[in-house]
């Protein structure tokens, strides 16, 4: 169990930038997830921790030790990889054992350690199997398992799940979980998908081209998420994105008409984005709350829910609605939905798109 | 079942289409035009020298039947000989004196029988000349020949997987500056010919002092770009993430290489070794040149040996032939599913 700190960490592939001066605290036994669409360096992030790749400037410090200059092994360090990276040509348990025994480590030691990550794994009758006779939910307990031998200072995860069924991938994500309860130990995960994210982290930190968006437990970014990317990245189906102009006096004018009083940050007359999620917009109407006329392009009923998608009028956007239960609205008709203003957000309309809800 | 219903597939249904006669016909063809030379070889290695420049000559051995005889030394030659009485018998002969020939009957050995020679006719009869072979063993070094051979292939093949398997694992899984460069300048060479490099080759080796050496054959030929282009071909296909695993684990480069790269490139290591056994093997030209000594010659410099000036002798150097011939022909046999496995996983198509 360690604490990690990133200190303006760099990496430049060539003369392309791929990390933008990271900083970063993860706290001893936390569960960290880095998530972020594909290419916005979270993987990269998680080579120059793990020492696979080294950094072009800043500092990475473990336990308040600076290991820039450790080797990949020396780094005390273990990590899943997204394709499990098994050696094909040994048993599970030489797979386990294969790093230990680089150390020099004793035989019955070796064993020992062996056999209680399997049987921690319940892959204790697998350890004479070779991996290419594995189930894919097997394989990636043995990437784990091989990991947990070392008893490293800080788990790493690059995707882990992405290779398994959706089915397989929320068992693995509880197993996952309760083992960081067992073991607690220092985790850091890298993901792209948001629910992984949202159900597995203490701390999520969403990256985009680089530069790290916004750190925070997984309700304060979606409660307060600090700028449209982040909003829209965390929650599923997305945030809406309304533009409107702001009032002054706390409010904020839609284009086709109607205004509703938010609180915010923003100077009269500048074009800002009203969010608003989709679970927040309901079929009642209430008091004080934003009215949205939408013409219906598409419905889905998913049993327990139904997603409705409206188009607003004079082309200001789509809306996704998420209400609960089975609607029996048809395609094409006229309904209104309705927000309180509690739950929409505020964020300036131009490129970076900060939050301005006060 | 299946098997053989695909082998003696035709394309008339009922009887033979013109289509599959002409392709039997081309099949047998092939087939006589192959097996033929090699057929004839075998046989003919089994031959007596007499026998090897009989003409016409005959495609199995045949040799003259020979008997014991009570009360003579040896074995006897058998000739179908015309008795007085006009009756032909086959007796043995014991004796030949100008142009009489004394025979016996072996039941009664105490009556010789004088016949003229143009009365008899030696009795052939189907023999193996198994002398041919055995007479190998003793006549010449043969198991000093074979010994260099092997010791040359085994150790050259060895030195040749461990050589270019370091190379090509380089050239795979580094990222240095030049690295192609240095790819492309391996590929390069094989459009040296190797006539060309002989003498340089040559006088490197003699300056290094390894003439009349066994280790002068092989270092040279330890380096092929083939080799190197074989397997770094296969080892691109070796996922990345599986060393960075190894990294993880502590392993050091040489581990890596050792436990987990070679033992992935197995395939294409086997191709190489089936390869490198085959080249090594048939050898001729380099060893000429290097071995000059009959101590360090190689089964295929000895039997150039039997090739002399003014006189071949034939029978041994079809035996020795045959016996050169088989162990390239069991490797292959033997291993043939791996090189087409191994050449088409390493990506040379």
């Amino acid at each position: 169990m360690a604490s990690l700190s990133l200190k303006q960490v760099v990496k430049d592939f060539g003369p392309t930038r791929v990390i933008h001066g990271v900083d970063l605290t993860v706290d001893k036994g936390e569960f960290t997830v880095f998530v972020g669409p594909s290419g916005c360096g979270k993987s990269t992030l998680l080579r120059l921790i793990c020492g696979l790749e080294d950094a072009s400037s800043g500092d990475i410090e473990i336990d308040g030790q600076r290991v820039n200059h450790l080797r990949a092994a020396d780094r005390e360090l273990a990590m899943v990889f997204q394709s499990y990276a098994l050696y094909p040509h040994m048993t599970v348990f030489q797979n386990m054992a294969f790093g230990l025994e680089n150390i020099g480590m004793a035989r019955a030691e070796i064993e020992r350690r062996v056999n209680d990550a399997a049987a921690l794994l319940r892959l204790d009758t697998l350890l004479q199997r070779r991996p290419t006779q594995l189930s894919g939910g097997q394989r990636q307990r043995v990437a784990i398992g091989r990991a947990i031998v070392r008893e490293p200072k800080i788990f790493l995860f690059d995707e882990p799940l992405s290779n398994l069924d959706a089915e397989l991938r929320v068992s693995m994500r509880g197993e996952i979980t309760s083992l960081h309860r067992r073991l607690s130990a220092t985790m850091i995960y890298v993901t792209h998908d948001q629910v992984e994210a949202m159900t597995m982290a203490d701390k999520i930190v969403v990256l985009r081209a680089g530069r790290i968006e916004q750190v925070g437990s997984p309700l304060h970014l979606y409660n307060h998420p600090a700028n449209r990317f982040v909003a829209g990245f965390i929650g599923s189906p997305q945030m809406n994105f309304i533009d409107a102009q702001a009032g002054d006096a706390g409010t904020v004018a839609l284009p086709f008409g109607g205004s509703l009083t938010v609180p915010h940050r923003a100077s009269t007359g500048q074009a800002v984005v009203l969010g608003v999620r989709p679970e927040h917009l309901s079929l009642q109407a209430a008091p004080g709350a934003l009215a949205l006329p939408l013409e219906v392009s598409q419905v889905e009923q998913l049993g327990g829910l139904s997603l409705i998608y409206g188009q607003l009028p004079q082309g200001a956007g789509r809306v996704t609605v998420q209400v609960a239960g089975q609607v029996g609205v048809q395609l094409g008709e006229r309904l209104t939905v309705f927000a309180q203003p509690a739950t929409c957000h505020v964020f300036a309309a131009d490129e970076a798109g900060l939050a301005l809800s006060a | 079942m299946k098997a053989l219903a695909f082998l003696t597939r035709t394309r008339g249904r009922h009887r033979l289409d013109w289509t599959d006669w002409l392709s039997y016909a081309y099949l047998v063809l092939g087939l006589f035009l192959m097996f033929g030379p090699v057929l004839w070889l075998t046989m003919s290695s089994f031959k007596t020298e007499a026998a090897l420049s009989e003409f016409p000559p005959r495609l199995l051995p045949y040799g003259q039947k020979v008997v014991a005889v009570p009360g003579e030394e040896g074995l006897k030659p058998v000739f179908k000989v015309k008795l007085p009485d006009g009756s032909v018998r086959e007796l043995p002969e014991i004796r030949r004196i100008g142009l009489m020939a004394t025979h016996v009957d072996p039941a009664k050995p105490d009556e010789p029988i004088r016949v003229r020679l143009e009365d008899r006719e030696p009795v052939r009869e189907f023999k193996l000349a198994t002398e041919n072979y055995t007479d190998l063993l003793g006549k010449f070094k043969f198991g000093l020949y074979l010994w260099n051979s092997l010791f040359i292939t085994v150790v050259a093949t060895a030195l040749t997987l461990l050589f270019n398997s370091m190379a090509a694992f380089a050239l795979s899984k580094y990222r240095f500056k030049g690295r192609n460069a240095v790819f492309l300048l391996v590929i390069g060479t094989l459009m040296v010919p190797p006539a060309i490099v002989l003498v340089p080759n040559f006088l490197v080796i003699s300056e290094l002092g390894l003439l009349n050496s066994l280790w002068g054959v092989i270092w040279p030929a330890v380096a092929t770009p083939t080799g190197v282009f074989l397997l770094r071909q296969y080892m691109l296909t070796i996922p990345d993430e599986l060393l960075d695993a190894a990294r993880m684990d502590h392993a050091s480069e040489w581990r890596i290489y050792w436990r987990i790269v070679m033992p992935l490139s197995a395939p294409a290591l086997a191709v190489l070794a089936i390869f490198s056994v085959m080249w090594r093997w048939n050898d001729f030209l380099w060893p000429l040149i290097v071995l000059s000594r009959s101590e360090q010659f190689t089964l295929q410099l000895a039997l150039n040996s039997f090739q002399g000036d003014l006189v071949t002798q034939w029978n041994y150097l079809l035996a020795m032939t045959v016996i050169t011939l088989l162990p390239v022909t069991l490797v292959f046999a033997f291993l043939q599913k791996y090189i087409t496995q191994g050449i088409a996983s390493a990506g040379v198509k």
